[in-house]
């Protein structure tokens, strides 16, 4: 699942209609829009309301740790172009100076600067870095919910010294991250492909659902199912999580037993990998 | 190689890593208060990082040199380690640094004339005595030489201290810095091997076992102190026919008697360590094999590490003297 946080409608109407996403609900006065495996929530403008509308989100789909998680909207900087578009390797609030350094471990040939959050729009751009409202209340909400590298911010520039933050228009706005679609695609496939690698490893086992229905495990024995059921995938990847022995069994302890017997008996191998990544 | 470099912004004016990073000019460089903002922070996953880690180049306040834990040796009674760096180049499956640490990020300390002068309040402390110090232990003493410098940087102060003995411990083939000076008896270069199959399924982005073994016999004709380290082994059905093969390998070439140490240990983690491994790789065969969990440690059952640490000694034995040999079954 990928989760797209916007402040502002005109931020989010051209990802709303790329995407083909539907309105599904409103609350909290927040708007969600769903479809293809993206939620995207229209925070407002401002860091409390976009770590509202992050937890709003989270809570609402039952975010895992494997969601991907991205702000995307429109920024200030000094002397960027308008309409450049860039991802955030540092975010700083400018209130508490407290710094997020989101881990960039996929290829981004692209634009990337610090990101610094205030609190009323900024027209001067003193430093040299991005200047926007809401990633400070997103980023660190969302990682609470996710691992931090499938979180990220993308900004496309909207002004800077030359053509400050009065002359940006809704339609403007709408327009400077419509040209951005391509880039944000790609982001978004970029991070789809990490989101996979984090969550073929934490996929539920139907196997261990399908004997905890069977027998009653207490919660220490669950733990111990769910491990045997790890070394089993480990080691017979093939077979299903399953001995003709067990029908015979009484209570989950002996299953238990039965299960790490089998595992313990089977011939200890390290799997050869292919010679691919020798150097 | 790195995409991302940050720097603290106390080292940011050091010349070192000026040098560092014109390595690297396309990578992005982001400045940082601190190196544990980038490096510590919970929510980070070893395993995605490990795609692409970037480098952090920071300041090392304090506890520069440690003391080894007791027992910890090879041969010498007073030992202490020291980490330049944080994290390795290589993959290895069984490495205790993917539980210790939650970021992949490389973290290099660039002041080493601090790490010099920790190293010299110890050797003062010391009196006449020899003292040890250990420099592979939370990275690889030279797989990162040609970016760090470090090895080229600290020779010449053992070299005017003879009764300080460095051991680089290593799977790399950067013996260049090495190569370019005249050899010191108090340097030792030891290099960890594992049996072919087990390099082939653990060991990734690791030159080859005949790659290194061609370093060690370069290192070896230059005269440099070498030693061998079997630290984890790891346990497989053929366990002994391919700890034999490898011996057989290595011993066949290597001159035995010029050799400084040969050290072995089984396959050990802290109970943490080992359960955050298992978070990360829950498919590798390596970690579905039977543990034991002992005094937080988890280990392969007491008579499988018995009979293992027994047959590849006896084997060892076979090549080399006893008085080499320094078995360690200490916390990885």
């Amino acid at each position: 699942m990928i989760h797209i946080l916007s402040a502002l409608p005109a931020e989010a109407r051209p990802l709303i209609d790329h995407f083909r996403l539907h309105e599904k609900s409103t609350s909290g006065g927040f708007r969600i829009h769903q479809g293809n495996g993206i939620a995207l929530v229209i925070s407002g403008p401002g860091k409390v309301a976009a770590a509202a509308a992050t937890a709003l989100l989270a809570s609402r789909l039952a975010a895992g740790t494997q969601a991907t998680w991205l702000n995307i909207g429109i920024a200030g900087h000094a002397d960027l172009e308008i309409g450049q578009g860039l991802l955030a390797h540092r975010i700083t609030d400018r209130a508490s100076g407290q710094n997020w350094y989101p881990p960039r471990v996929f290829d981004w040939p692209l634009e990337s600067a610090g990101l610094l959050t205030v609190d009323t729009p900024e027209n001067d751009y003193p430093q040299t870095v991005a200047y926007d409202m809401e990633a400070s209340g997103f980023y660190p909400v969302a990682t609470r919910f996710s691992t931090s590298e499938l979180v990220q911010c993308y900004k496309v520039i909207s002004d800077n010294r030359k053509q400050g933050t009065g002359s940006v228009s809704a339609q403007q706005c709408t327009r400077l991250i419509a040209a951005r679609l391509e880039e944000i695609d790609s982001l978004l496939h970029s991070l789809g492909d990490l989101q996979q690698q984090h969550h073929g490893r934490h996929a539920g086992n139907d196997d261990v659902s399908r004997l905890a229905g069977q027998w009653h495990f207490t919660v220490s024995q669950q733990h111990q199912l769910a491990d045997l059921a790890r070394r089993w995938c480990a080691l017979i990847p093939d077979q299903p999580l399953w001995l003709d022995s067990l029908k015979t069994h009484d209570s989950a302890a002996r299953v238990l037993n039965t299960l790490r017997e089998h595992l313990d008996a089977l011939p200890t191998r390290l799997a050869a990998e292919t010679g691919a990544d020798r150097v | 190689m790195f995409n991302t470099i940050y720097i603290e912004r106390q080292v940011a004016d050091h010349a070192r890593v000026a040098e560092i990073c014109a390595r690297f000019p396309k990578a992005t460089r982001v400045e940082c208060d601190r190196y544990g903002e980038v490096f510590n922070p919970n929510a980070q996953d070893f395993r995605l990082q490990k795609n692409n880690p970037a480098l952090i180049l920071a300041h090392k306040h304090n506890g520069h040199v440690l003391a080894a834990p007791q027992g910890y040796g090879i041969g010498g009674e007073r030992n202490h380690y020291f980490s330049h760096m944080l994290n390795c180049l290589y993959d290895c499956r069984y490495c205790f640094l993917q539980g210790m640490y939650r970021s992949a990020h490389h973290v290099l300390y660039v002041n080493y004339e601090d790490f010099a002068e920790e190293i010299e309040r110890t050797l003062a402390a010391a009196g006449k005595q020899a003292s040890w110090f250990f420099s592979g232990y939370d990275c690889d003493s030279l797989a990162m030489e040609p970016v760090s410098g470090f090895v080229e940087h600290f020779l010449p102060f053992f070299a005017a201290r003879p009764q300080a003995w460095l051991e680089l411990r290593t799977k790399s083939t950067q013996i260049r810095s090495l190569l370019k000076v005249e050899a010191l008896p108090n340097v030792v270069v030891a290099f960890s091997f594992t049996p072919d199959e087990v390099y082939r399924a653990l060991e990734h982005k690791v030159p080859g076992i005949e790659r290194r073994l061609e370093a060690m016999l370069q290192l070896q004709q230059a005269g440099w102190p070498l030693g061998l380290r079997f630290d984890p082994m790891i346990y497989q059905d053929d366990y002994q026919a391919h700890y034999r093969t490898l011996f057989a390998q290595l011993f066949s070439r290597l001159d035995s008697a010029a050799l400084h140490s040969v050290s072995l240990g089984t396959f050990r983690l802290p109970r943490g360590y080992f359960k955050k491994m298992v978070q990360l790789y829950p498919d590798e065969r390596l970690f579905a094999g039977s543990f034991e969990t002992c005094n937080d440690m988890v280990s392969y059952p007491r008579a499988q590490e018995r009979e293992m640490t027994d047959f590849c000694t006896q084997e060892l034995l076979r090549h080399i003297p006893e008085s080499l040999l320094f078995p360690c079954s200490l916390a990885a």
